[in-house]
């Protein structure tokens, strides 16, 4: 879950090197044409400068250890938002160190790593294509000390994250043609008689609220009756031939979301892959991460 | 009307970096503030204060109709001021107007460089005003204030401490001394056909000039600019009083104004090396003219310089930069013929000779025609009349300068005796010329040179004298002769001292010593400023190849020597990289120590799921696991207090947890 990951520091010229380059080339020039040593001077020490700085530019981003946290599944269209923990090691501390993904936005601002220390750097790029990633690709960049040459290590992590399909689609949710009655605390009896009572969770029909009890218990009851039992309902790709297969996902990612919304039990059948009736996070995250990782029959690589 | 909607941007750059940098670029303006007319500086500072007052939270920078209004302003202006756009004054104001400008609109990574770059310009611009060691010192704390504004810019606001970067700064300015210094020694020197030259010479100051009015030296008295520094490496340097230095021989009178005249022909005089030599090595401060200057009279030839009329040296460019030059004189050589046209220019009278003057030298005359004779009583007359010698002499004007020098005001300065004087010899028939340059000098014990300043501007005659050739006459030696064995101002300082009482005499006595010592220690330092001078400043092409040569590379190429320049940059970076290089990897301890914990939590059945953060995780595991639950609550406890607390904790209790896991395992959990 946690790989630190190295890679080789570059220092590069940027836009600045090319001011430099023009300042150091007038003093030259002024050094030459005027045979005055001291722009001559000026321009070594100049140039000089910018050679040393080169070398603590590269110190400043060598040595560090970067490793993510647990990076939370998102949706297409949502950002994806990386908790990178960048740590040094003793000595000096760190300036200006900016996390970057290949896509995303550049951060605003540049922080410090104290020496010794690690620190969070959260990170964000927007999630364009759904699918299992097992690597994250990260770009350190710093243009301490004097911001004429920009040091840059190119980090591959190695990292598991889903990108699920955009719950998308117009289609409404199949009603089930045979359902399948099924009891839904797994006890089966005669009769609509009164079961008992189990705690309230929140969404549920507050119509079976036992009342009387919640002026004595500090906590809401509802009240159960034998027999009572879900209707469930069936996500099954085939039924919507109409789509293309991306389309397709988000339609049954759709489905997937507004039945956990309303505590439906679901099935999804998927081309090669059934996952059982059931609800509850376990069930959702399973259902979407099918979603995220499905590939089509017949064609090669998931995305 | 967009343009004016588009209203500016807030600021987002520091406050504390950018009051350094408005600290350096002031800082660096200050020593142009010569060149740059008032109103152009005034309105300099005022945006310096604007900007800062601008660089508040809510407070928009100026919009870009105010900019180009500015731009405008600013261009227009200056030109309007000096009437044109091109030279230096013109071109160092519009300089600050561009500076002031990027300044007013400064806002983001991208202008704060802009501006340090501009800054590391203006530095440039100091120098070519002045070279000398002060005022390298003064640029070296403009770099090295500048890069610590770099440096703290680029550490972020999270780094309060100003100090530390600017230590840093210094840090970087001293490793990158090596570099510099290895450039400096073997990065080849080209003097190449792209000259540009400074089109006025208003760079220099006041200098010398080739004309000679009433006022034209005493206006330089006071100035202890230094104008050249000489030493004698081969010995024999002569008493101060009798150095003097040939600059200019003016030909032509009038009154009391003399000017070069017409350009009379080389000279090609048989030579007859006689009299000891001197041999002199000269190092000149740039003055934009063409003035050589040498011990009276220069005998050598001076690559650059041609050898003109007068025995004078002219240098063949107008000198910008600063000059090194090495020349043999010979005090007591003389000429034996004079040229027909030295003749003529030399015996050529007044327009108008004032009826009083001619009676004085007639008298002179009558009492005996022979030249000698003639000078001799002119020196007498100056000897015996009350003639006062001063530095304000008060002005003389042009029609009876002369007559009112000689007979009524009879108050002057070197350059009123010396062309009263010549322009007697002249009116008695006499060949004479006045010649100008400097007299004396600030002998240097420690560095065992004499340094020249403006102050020992000096003018003085020769007159012909038939068989014996030019000789020099000092009318000031009459009048003050103090004046030739000591500077004007201890000169000035001395007489004034005279009048006093015996308790300010005994002030000046211990005002003496202290002054002694200052004396002492202005010499020492002008002595390191000598040496900066002669081995750092002026180490050009010549130097650079006698310095190869010294190491036995003087026919190695170019391209080997740049090879080698290559690799010794290399190798310095190769070492400072090794040295800053930070002790071993670090290792992100806590992070791997969680995920110990949580492969350890997997292997017992229960994986932590991506989208579980530690606390859901651990709740999860601690009811798969209710014996062990106690141990999974408190590790999961110590990593969220150690990630995401505030307070930097202590990470060690939690590594010990982690090293020292249990078997997870729900044999204890009876359900």
């Amino acid at each position: 879950m946690l790989n630190g990951a190295t890679g080789r520091v570059w220092v590069v010229p940027n836009g600045r090197t090319l001011g430099l380059f023009a300042v150091l080339v007038a003093m030259c020039y002024a050094g030459a044409s005027q045979g005055n040593g001291a722009a001559y001077l000026l321009c070594f020490l100049l140039t000089s400068l910018a050679v040393v700085s080169l070398v603590h530019a590269w110190a400043n981003l060598q040595g560090l250890e970067v490793s993510v946290e647990s990076i939370a599944p998102v949706f297409v269209g949502e950002e994806v938002v990386v908790h990178v923990i960048v740590t040094a090691a003793k000595g000096q501390p760190r300036f200006g160190i900016r996390v970057l993904t290949r896509r995303g936005t550049p951060p605003l601002s540049a922080c410090l790593i104290k020496a010794g220390a690690s620190s969070r750097i959260e990170v964000r790029f927007p999630a364009e294509m759904r699918g299992r990633y097992h690597r994250l690709d990260l770009e350190l960049t710093s243009d301490y000390p004097l911001g004429f040459l920009t040091a840059r290590q190119l980090l591959t992590i190695a990292h598991d994250y889903d990108v699920y399909p955009a719950p998308r689609g117009v289609i409404p949710w199949p009603r089930s043609l045979a359902p399948t009655r099924q009891p839904r605390d797994g006890t089966l009896r005669e009769g609509d008689d009164f079961g008992g009572t189990r705690l309230w969770r929140r969404g549920e029909s507050q119509r079976h609220i036992d009342w009387k009890a919640a002026a004595r218990t500090p906590v809401l009851l509802t009240k159960q009756w034998t027999g009572e039992v879900d209707e469930i309902l069936h996500f099954d790709w085939t039924t919507l031939p109409s789509l293309d297969s991306e389309a397709r996902l988000s339609q049954l990612a759709k489905w997937i979301v507004a039945a956990e919304h309303s505590f439906e039990t679901y099935e999804l059948r998927l081309p090669g892959k059934t996952i059982r009736p059931a609800r509850g996070d376990r069930h959702y995250y399973e259902c979407l991460r099918s979603l995220a990782a499905f590939v089509e029959p017949g064609t090669e690589t998931p995305p | 009307m967009s343009l004016f909607r588009q209203s500016g941007r807030y600021s987002d750059v520091a406050t504390a970096p950018l009051l350094g940098l408005i600290l350096v670029l002031v800082l660096s303006i200050i020593p142009l503030a010569e060149k740059i007319t008032d109103w152009v500086l005034v309105g300099f500072f005022g945006i310096c204060a604007v900007r800062l007052f601008l660089n508040r939270p809510g407070v928009r920078l100026p919009s870009l109709p105010v900019k180009l209004v500015l731009f405008a302003g600013g261009i227009g202006g200056v030109i309007l001021t000096y009437g044109s756009p091109v030279g230096i004054e013109p071109g160092f104001s519009i300089l600050a107007v561009l500076v002031s400008l990027k300044l007013i609109e400064a806002n983001g990574a991208r202008d704060f460089h802009v501006l340090a770059l501009l800054g590391f310009f203006l530095a440039l611009c100091d120098l070519f005003t002045e070279q000398d060691l002060t005022r390298w010192m003064y640029v070296g704390v403009i770099f090295l204030l500048l890069l610590a504004t770099l440096v703290h810019f680029h550490r972020g606001q999270e780094s309060p401490s100003y100090g530390r970067s600017t230590v840093l700064a210094g840090t970087l300015l001293v490793q990158a001394l090596p570099i510099a210094l290895i450039l400096f020694l073997f990065f080849p020197r080209v003097y190449g056909g792209f000259r540009f030259q400074f089109s006025q010479s208003l760079l220099y100051g006041n200098g010398m000039s080739d004309r000679l009015s009433p006022g034209s030296i005493s206006s330089l008295a006071l100035s202890d600019q230094v104008v050249f520094r000489a030493d004698f490496p081969s010995g024999g340097m002569p008493p101060i009083s009798e150095m003097y230095w040939r600059g200019g021989v003016l030909w032509q009178g009038d009154g009391m104004t003399w000017t070069k005249g017409r350009a009379l022909l080389r000279e090609f005089r048989p030579r007859q090396f006689a009299g000891p030599m001197i041999y002199q090595r000269i190092s000149l401060q740039p003055h934009g003219e063409h003035w050589m200057f040498a011990l009276d009279h220069p005998a050598s030839a001076v690559r650059g310089a041609e050898y003109v009329a007068g025995n004078i040296l002219r240098s063949e460019h107008a000198i910008t930069s600063r000059l090194r030059y090495e020349v043999t004189s010979q005090p007591e050589d003389h000429e034996i013929i004079l040229p027909a046209d030295q003749r003529v220019a030399t015996t050529a009278l007044p327009a108008h000779v004032p009826p009083r003057v001619k009676e004085l030298v007639d008298g002179w005359k009558a009492r005996n025609p022979d030249p000698k004779a003639i000078l001799n009583a002119a020196r007498e007359y100056f000897r015996d009349q009350p003639f006062v010698y001063t530095v304000n002499p008060g002005t003389y004007d042009d029609p009876r300068a002369l007559e009112e020098f000689l007979f009524v005001r009879r108050e002057g300065f070197c350059e009123h005796y010396a062309a009263a004087f010549a322009t007697l010899m002249r009116v008695a028939g006499v060949p004479s010329r006045v010649v100008i340059g400097y007299q004396g000098g600030d002998y240097n014990s420690l560095g065992k040179y004499v340094i020249v300043r403006q102050a020992h501007s000096h003018a003085w005659c020769e007159i012909w004298l038939k068989g014996e050739g030019w000789q020099r006459v000092d009318p000031t030696g009459l009048i003050a002769p103090d004046r030739i064995t000591s500077t004007l101002n201890s000169y000035l300082e001395a007489r004034g001292g005279q009048g006093d009482d015996g308790s300010a005499g005994q002030r000046a006595g211990s005002a003496k010593g202290w002054h002694r010592l200052e004396h002492q220690l202005q010499l020492a330092w002008d002595s390191v400023n000598y040496q900066w001078d002669l081995r750092v400043l002026n180490f050009d092409q010549e130097a650079q190849r006698s310095f190869l040569f010294s190491l036995g590379l003087g026919s190695t190429s170019w391209t080997e020597i740049f090879i080698w320049l290559l690799v010794a940059t290399a190798g310095f970076v190769a070492g400072l990289s090794l040295w800053l290089r930070k002790p071993g990897t670090a290792v992100d301890k806590v992070g791997r120590g969680y995920a110990r914990f949580c492969s350890a939590l997997a292997r017992a059945g229960i994986a932590r799921e991506p989208w579980e953060g530690p606390q859901d995780f651990s709740r999860r595991a601690a009811q798969r696991f209710p014996a062990q639950a106690e141990i999974i609550q408190r590790i999961s406890d110590r990593y969220i207090e150690l990630r995401y607390s505030a307070a930097p904790a202590n990470p060690q209790p939690f590594l010990d947890e982690v090293r020292h896991l249990p078997r997870f395992t729900a044999t204890a959990s009876s359900s």
